[in-house]
């Protein structure tokens, strides 16, 4: 059978920190510990969705999370997810669909009709859930339907959903107006999670446990913060190629001691190569943001492709789900689920204060802007992954935006005329085109002919700027 | 098409040959017709620089620079004046964004449907069986052109045939078909803000119908250099030749490939 025949076996990224290449052998011990607790029989397991800032409730109940993005992003990134996507397909399902839920279905079709975890499954394969918890929330529409598209395979396995909104983004309106109404809501629903996970476990929550995990995580985000704040040095110590595997402590193991350590650990190593003024690369040249879009995870060797032309990225949006705590003013209260909603919804309207005072802008943009400015940036790459609408579909929105509001003190060029010009230094972007884990969507040879496109404008803008 | 320019202070030759799968000896065939025609010989030539998807199997190459840098810089030698670049190729298609100073600031690059590049019209005009330097003229011809519904050039050829069998004139057949790839170039280069003077160069800036199509969507003239499909390679030689130009007066080494035709097989 077709999906039986795997892809040839990807070319490791060179990573730049020591940090990022532990990262590996971190998602392998995570995923072989849900078949070892899977076996062992004494923790539940439940199928569910990053950035949902319920990792806490989990971990104070002992329930073990099973990442099924994550899972999906395995695959991807080990060039091994066309045979569970091809499952899906002939389920009937359209590959324009998110193809991290085609590859999480077709794996779970296939598992429960052999009884037993596909052949060569990666890294052992997907454990089958006591439960599973989607989340109809704006980030993803999958994320509420996923789940559901499981179940016919597993009917026996419960959904939980929980609903997570936050006000959107209005210019003339103060989302602090309704912001009490929207924590009312996101208390209920992580109080709901919490009684259907006591019904499941038959156990009944810590709030102590509870409210030290919600404290572990609040100073991890800051540790984050501090430590990604640090890739503003120049040259940058760490590129976005190693945050895409330093997102593994951020997005999967929140709420654990071994994720503040992997960042108190990181920030070490990043200071200690900022004082040898140590780079990501040898020679930095330009310095790029990763402004928007998953990446291609069975690519992300073009990331060292960038690099070897002295390409470094400081920072980029995806991924870095936290934001500086200290800055957000949340209101004090003692109760942590309390304390979890506030935290929801100051993430997601963190930039909302500062895209109102400049006209036109929006917090998308914002942040963009803001990243501009902090980490000295030359250019903006973005991804337009085709199956993935919820992330990717305004990016070009986003540039189109950036573009008319980010004009910085005008440059003096001399024109074939001869005559001197005013023109505004232009910010160059790339948009990369393929997917996050569907590998037929992608061609080295045109995404690495695009990115020589791209290097050669930034060297040429930036003659214009030494001329 | 595999095009190669002999530049010294204005072209002295150029030659546009076909591209086939054995590109290493295509470039040594093209290179040669081109030696003759100028009447040189290959250690004469000074400094070689090759572009294109093709650009790393160019074994006499002495530097690679790709296509999007060396339209700018050929393009800008032909009109000073021009800002906004579009290139239709029978392989891709791409938007070009230069400031004053003839620099590129921005590129966009369809390179990922056939739909978006001049193999749309090449396929079409096989399937009407009109040659391919015919079909810009005819759809000038064009009272009512028909609305080309498919966006993928598979189905746009079905739609086609259909529309033929129903007696749709070819001339309204031909503009929508036209119209259907400027619209998606248009859609394409409008992220890069269109400026004048807008250039049209490659293939597609041979078809008068896509000239007047991309002219009416983009509501500006549009410009076409006097031989567009060797523009790429005329930016190519110039940039060769600043390189030298530089080198020399900086009293720096310049590093070439030895001047030897190889028998490259590479199939």
């Amino acid at each position: 059978m077709a999906e039986e025949q795997k892809e040839a076996k990807p070319k490791k990224r060179m990573t730049a920190t020591k940090a990022a290449a532990s990262i590996g052998p971190m998602v392998k011990e995570f995923i072989t510990g849900t078949l070892q607790a899977r076996a062992e029989g004494k923790q539940k397991l439940a199928y569910t969705f990053i950035v949902c800032h319920h990792e806490e409730i989990f971990r104070a109940m002992d329930v073990v999370p099973i990442w099924t993005e994550n899972f999906a992003g395995i695959c991807g990134a080990k060039r091994d997810a066309e045979r569970f996507l091809q499952r899906a397909e002939s389920l009937g399902l359209s590959r324009s669909l998110c193809t991290y839920a085609l590859c999480g279905i077709g794996f779970d079709q296939w598992r429960e009709e052999l009884g037993q975890m596909p052949p060569d499954a990666p890294w052992g394969g997907m454990v089958k859930p006591d439960f599973m918890i989607s989340s109809g929330q704006i980030l993803c529409d999958p994320r509420s339907k996923w789940y559901q598209a499981s179940q016919q395979f597993m009917p026996d396995v419960p959904i939980y959903n929980i609903d997570l909104p936050y006000p959107l983004f209005q210019r003339d309106q103060d989302h602090r107006e309704v912001l009490g109404y929207y924590h009312r809501y996101i208390v209920k629903q992580l109080r709901g999670l919490v009684a259907f996970l006591e019904e499941q476990t038959k156990k009944k929550m810590d709030y102590d446990r509870l409210r030290e995990l919600v404290d572990l995580s609040d100073r991890t985000w800051n540790l984050i913060e501090e430590t990604y704040d640090l890739r503003k040095a120049i040259p940058c110590p760490m590129g976005t190629g190693d945050a895409m595997n330093t997102m593994v402590p951020i997005n999967f193991m929140m709420a654990t001691q071994k994720a503040y350590d992997f960042f108190v650990e990181l920030k070490k190593e990043l200071e200690e190569k900022i004082a040898r003024g140590e780079g990501e690369v040898e020679n930095e040249k330009y310095r790029l943001m990763w402004g928007g879009g998953l990446p291609s995870w069975f690519a992300l060797t073009d990331f060292n492709y960038f690099n070897s032309k002295g390409a470094s990225f400081p920072v980029e949006t995806t991924y870095r789900m936290v934001a500086p705590l200290k800055e957000m003013d949340l209101p004090e209260t003692k109760d942590p689920i309390e304390h979890l909603a506030w935290r929801w919804l100051g993430y997601w309207t963190f930039w909302y204060d500062k895209a109102r005072k400049r006209p036109g802008s929006e917090p998308d943009v914002e942040r963009l802007i803001n990243r501009i400015e902090e980490y000295k940036i030359d250019g903006v790459v973005m991804h337009e992954a085709f199956s993935c609408r919820t992330w990717h579909v305004g990016l070009i929105w986003q540039l189109h935006q950036l573009a008319k509001i980010y004009k910085p003190i005008p440059v003096y060029v001399v024109g074939k005329d001869g005559k001197k010009e005013k023109v505004y230094r232009e910010l160059p972007s790339l948009i990369l085109e393929s997917d996050i884990i569907d590998i037929t969507s992608y061609s080295e040879v045109d995404t690495r002919n695009k990115i020589d496109a791209f290097i050669e404008t930034l060297e040429s803008i930036r003659m214009n700027r030494a001329a | 098409m595999t095009k190669v320019v002999i530049l010294k202070e204005e072209i002295i030759a150029s030659v546009v040959g076909p591209t086939g799968p054995e590109q290493r000896r295509l470039a040594n065939k093209v290179m040669e017709e081109t030696l003759r025609k100028a009447s040189l010989s290959f250690p004469q030539i000074t400094y070689i620089v090759s572009t294109g998807y093709g650009r790393i199997n160019v074994p006499f190459s002495d530097r690679q620079v790709t296509e999007v840098t060396c339209h700018a810089r050929g393009i800008v030698h032909l009109f000073s004046g021009a800002r906004t670049i579009i290139d239709i190729g029978g392989q891709d298609s791409k938007g070009i964004k230069i400031d004053a100073s003839g620099k590129v600031v921005d590129f966009v690059m369809n390179d990922k449907c056939a739909a978006g590049s001049g193999r749309f019209i090449e396929v079409i005009a096989d399937t009407l069986g009109i040659p391919l330097d015919q079909v810009g003229a005819l759809s000038l011809q064009s009272s009512h052109p028909v609305k080309i519904s498919n966006i993928c050039t598979i189905w746009a050829q079905q739609e086609v045939v259909s529309s033929l069998a129903e007696g749709v004139p070819v001339a309204d057949l031909l503009a929508g078909i036209h119209y259907s790839l400027a619209d998606r170039i248009v859609r394409m280069v409008s992220r890069l803000r269109v400026e004048d003077l807008v250039i049209l160069t490659g293939g597609g800036a041979k078809n008068k119908g896509l000239i007047k199509a991309l002219s009416e969507q983009l509501n500006r003239s549009v410009l076409v250099p006097p031989n567009p499909l060797i523009t790429g390679a005329l930016g190519a030689a110039l940039i060769g030749k600043e390189m030298v130009e530089k080198a020399r007066k900086n009293k720096t080494p310049i590093e070439t490939r030895e001047r030897v035709f190889k028998e490259v097989e590479i199939l």
